[in-house]
């Protein structure tokens, strides 16, 4: 994957170019949804022809109606802010502590390092999707006397708390063969500080890898939000989100209403795999110029 | 020697961490924990009961005295698990032992076939496209992985059970445990699809990391030589290259352990496979506080034991390997 | 060989450098082993000279021009630099001293961060200490840029990787400088890169070296490179000193069985003379389990018993010339001394 010489190396390919556009489709519909005329209000009840599934996708109902009689369409779109909102929002958390503990780790090492690889290895036994469940049920009880910790919140907190230790390990694991360079070293012989060496010298070497994680990393969110909101663990009903969009519409998928399940996994599927497809663009770039140093 | 001590100790640390953690998870915003035990709306017989089995379960409060309290209760859990006895699930009115003899042997054989299912699909792919790098099979079997690495588990199991189970008779829509040796058909039946929904996403994974080592293998001077002394091609290529490729594909196998459980959660919820995913969702939803430290303890307990399996395996194949790990 | 001493060590006012008893371990990963790296060696470094230290991979001389920089500290031993002892300094004045030396290293491309443009990278120093205005530095860097050979204009523009191995070289040599230090050590300067930019690197430094004042000391494997560079030669084996001697005594008369293969393996251009090698077999022993007497006695041609026993210190055989060996090729036995086999 990373070794294939004969393929150009370019960041722009045809896969990528489609991938930026599907993604920047979905973000600028998701953000302009609520002004936008011609998407409905997705949590309005439908009209009554509508219920229990009655109109397939077309003109009217792009993509079908679901029970009751609210628009597929319009909730994939606003499902899609949440999806988005929630996995952007933790990526950055994630990568902000989780690029810190690892820079501290890899750069100070000793006992700092130990310390931190602990708290890292406990994060990291944890099944996610029950760390994920089993926190977010817990903090649903916080959220009787905090009434700004909604689910959007709770899911935000425990996805970031997710991605920590992958991140903290990537970034500890480059920092330790950065540090190792001799440009460090000759850094320090000229009488450079820790932190002006952290801030210079790895800190701008991180940032390739970094971006490509990041892109990774949200389609690794996504889909882990998707399984909680399958198991009844992300928002709260009305609001949507794709994996809730699957769960609730599933029970119909045998009586023919095959559009409230297969829309929401498309659209999951397509932005997973645009995200993947970017954050392998971006890796790919990266080694390249890495071997060529 | 010193080495693997130092290792199991860590590791052992980050296991009591672990259950400690999810105790004072239990706990926190648990009005009344011994309720909870309890099973919820329960008559005060029954609570009178319960206290008396666990008289260690209790409210804890204060600021200061919240950990030491808990901290308390974890030391009396220890003592019970390490003697055998793993609690009560009042609410299914079962030990939590017993909740294992009857759950586990579903989640074992879903991952077990995912696992297999996995590597059937890894192997040949990745050596086959390693071979014929970069030609018109290998570019449609990298995207196909490629696609299949994007798939959500969610996403592939819609695609399973509606777009295959529920058209085709012979796979049921809801997996009943059947033991393979009572009747292997049924078996297969049963556990196919669920764990085709994990081990489709791992075979992808695996195929790409094989592919990726066997290219550097078979550019190796071992390998000419052993071209050069006439080995038959084939013989090269599945025995000596796969052989010293196979190294990252054992460990991506046992570090995915975790991964595996985490989705066999939702592929148990999804196919209704009576595993112990499915029930630790339950135990969660009602806060059967002994039901989910036992799952909790036992999943975290395999996923560190592999940890370690892998670490000391490296350790004992190449000594380089175990600096380099102990290093990153 | 490979033993202990200080009778090398000179006394006059000009010495820049001394180091003594200099020692370096590093733990080998949990183990509880460690490496012996550097065992107790001594040298000295007048102002203006060039002192070559040789010796094969893994005997400790790059370890050595390492710890004299502090980076990192040595386990034991003390650096006398300028007159002051850098191996108790700390924090600001320890990164203050080290302006005063410069190191440049092995891997050319390596020794630069490639994510920068390297007129920042060689102004980088200036930056750190805050010296002079933007138009100082900037000044300053350019005419050392066009010193070294470099087009100031091109590497306001560029990153490293846009040049070759030997201009990246001279980048580094280039950022030693900026600093305006007294001594340089030059970590395998020229290894990494083609026969042919080994010459002009080699030359520059010379030139270098005249018009800045500085004092040199020169790493390498390769004592074809040392040769000419150097007024004064090290030898080392095994983390400790074999010999030392000026340059051109040293060739001709290496007094050490180590010296005298090491000068036999430059390859000489000429068929016609055989490649009479005084040949050693097998590879330096661990750094870990270092042979107990002389260092190098399980591969010596002339070891008897008492060099697997003893260890040999270093004596002066000659004007300036000083070998550790109880059997030298020249200068006589060793006196039978009583002293304890191994005391590093």
């Amino acid at each position: 994957m990373a070794r294939a010489p004969k393929r150009p190396n370019r960041f722009f390919t045809i896969g990528s170019i489609l991938a930026l556009a599907w993604l920047g489709s979905i973000a600028v519909l998701s953000i302009l949804a609520p002004v936008l005329d011609s998407i409905r209000d997705p949590n309005k009840l439908g009209p009554s022809y509508s219920k229990n599934y009655k109109v397939g996708p077309g003109w009217d109902f792009w993509f079908g109606s679901d029970k009751l009689g609210r628009d597929v369409f319009s909730r994939c779109i606003f499902g899609a802010q949440i999806s988005l909102r929630v996995a952007l929002g933790s990526i950055v958390v994630g990568l902000l502590v989780g690029g810190f503990l690892g820079l501290l780790a890899g750069y100070l090492r000793g006992k700092v390092d130990s310390a931190i690889n602990v708290l890292l290895d406990v994060l990291l036994s944890f099944p996610a999707l029950i760390l994920a469940i089993l926190v977010v049920g817990r903090l649903d009880v916080l959220a009787e006397n905090w009434t700004w910790l909604t689910r959007t919140w709770s899911v935000t907190i425990v996805l970031s708390l997710l991605s920590i230790a992958p991140i903290a390990r990537i970034v500890r694991a480059q920092t330790l063969s950065l540090s190792e360079r001799e440009f460090v070293l000759a850094a320090r012989s000229l009488g450079a500080s820790k932190w002006r060496i952290v801030g210079k010298e790895i800190l701008p070497n991180l940032v390739p890898a970094m971006v490509s994680v990041a892109f990774t990393g949200v389609a690794v969110l996504m889909v882990a939000e998707g399984g909680l909101a399958f198991l009844g663990y992300s928002v709260k009903s009305p609001t949507s989100s794709w994996g809730k969009l699957i769960a609730e519409n599933r029970e119909k998928f045998n009586d023919g209403a095959w559009w409230g399940t297969t829309f929401p996994a498309l659209m999951l599927f397509l932005t997973v795999f645009a995200f993947n497809v970017i954050g392998d663009r971006f890796a790919r770039r990266f080694d390249i110029r890495e071997a060529a140093l | 020697m010193r080495y693997a001590l130092t290792r199991i100790a860590r590791f052992v640390l980050v296991f009591v961490i672990v259950t400690f953690l999810v105790m004072l998870v239990t706990r926190i915003g648990s009005k009344d924990p011994i309720r909870d035990l309890a099973g919820g709306t329960v008559g005060d017989a029954q609570m009178d009961k319960v206290r008396d089995d666990f008289p260690y379960v209790k409210a804890c409060s204060g600021t200061f005295e919240y950990i030491p309290c808990v901290a308390k209760q974890y030391v009396f859990w220890a003592k019970d698990m390490v003697t055998g006895n793993m609690g009560v699930s009042y609410l299914k009115s079962q030990t939590v032992f017993e909740m294992f003899q009857e759950r586990a042997p579903s989640t074992f054989f879903l991952g077990f076939w995912a696992i297999i299912i996995g590597l059937i699909i890894a192997v040949p792919i990745g050596v086959y496209s390693a071979y014929k790098r970069d030609g018109w099979l290998d570019r449609i079997l990298s995207l196909g992985s490629y696609v299949s690495i994007s798939m959500p588990q969610l996403v592939l199991a819609v695609l399973l059970l509606y777009g295959v189970a529920s058209r085709f008779e012979f796979f049921p829509n809801r997996t009943n445990y059947i033991a393979p040796w009572e009747n292997p058909v049924e078996h297969f039946k049963n556990f196919f699809l669920p764990s085709l929904t994990l081990g489709l996403g791992l075979g992808a994974v695996w195929s790409r990391l094989l592919r990726a080592d066997m290219i550097l293998t078979l550019q190796s001077d071992f390998i000419n030589l052993a071209r050069a002394k006439g080995v038959k091609p084939g013989r090269v290529l599945w025995v000596h290259a796969l052989r010293s490729s196979v190294l990252s594909l054992i460990t991506s196998v046992a570090l995915q352990m975790s991964g595996l459980v985490s989705g066999a959660v939702v592929a148990e919820q999804f196919f209704g496979v009576p595993g112990l995913g499915f029930r630790l969702v339950e135990a969660v939803q009602t806060n059967d506080i002994l039901a989910i430290q036992a799952i909790t303890a036992v999943i975290v307990a395999v996923v560190v034991i592999v940890n370690v399996g892998v670490d000391l395996l490296y350790s004992v194949i190449d000594p380089r390997i175990r600096q380099m790990r102990a290093m990153g | 060989m490979a033993g202990t001493g200080k009778a090398h060590l000179r006394d006059t006012d000009d010495i820049i450098l001394r180091v003594e008893d200099l020692v370096m371990e590093f733990p080998v990963g949990r183990t509880g082993l460690k490496v012996n790296a550097v065992s107790g060696i001594s040298f000295d470094v007048r102002r203006g000279e060039t002192l070559g230290l040789v010796g094969e991979s893994g005997c400790g001389k790059s370890t050595t021009g390492k710890a004299i920089m502090q980076l990192p500290r040595p386990t034991s031993g003390s650096v006398l630099f300028e007159g002051v002892e850098l191996t108790t300094l700390q924090g600001q004045e320890m990164r203050e001293a080290r302006t005063r030396m410069q190191m440049i290293f092995q891997d050319p491309i390596s020794s630069l961060n490639p994510r920068r443009k390297v007129r920042d990278i060689v102004r980088e120093p200036l930056v750190i200490w805050k010296r002079g205005t933007t138009a100082d530095q900037l000044g300053k860097v350019d005419a050392l840029l066009e010193e070294v050979g470099i087009d100031p204009a091109r590497a306001a523009e560029s990153q490293p990787h846009q040049f070759s191995g030997g201009q990246c070289q001279r980048i580094s040599i280039a950022r030693s400088l900026v600093l305006d230090p007294t001594l340089i050590i030059c970590d395998e300067p020229v290894s990494a890169l083609d026969v042919s930019v080994q010459a002009q690197v080699l030359n520059l430094l010379e030139d270098l070296k005249t018009k800045h004042g500085l004092t040199l000391i020169f790493v390498a494997h390769d004592l074809a490179v040392v040769k000419n560079i150097s007024d004064r030669v090290a030898v080392m084996y095994l983390g400790k000193m074999c010999e030392v001697a000026p340059s051109d005594v040293l060739f001709q008369a290496p007094a050490h069985h180590y010296t005298a293969v090491l000068k036999d393996s430059i390859p000489v251009p000429d068929p016609e003379i055989a490649v009479a090698q005084v040949a050693i077999e097998g590879e330096p022993p661990s750094p870990v389990l270092p042979p107990a007497g002389c260092r190098f006695h399980p591969r010596c041609p002339a070891a008897d018993e008492r060099c697997s026993s003893e260890e040999p210190q270093l004596r002066e055989i000659g004007d300036g010339h000083f070998v550790a060996c109880h059997h030298p090729l020249v200068g006589g036995e060793a006196p039978v001394t009583v002293r304890s086999a191994t005391d590093a």
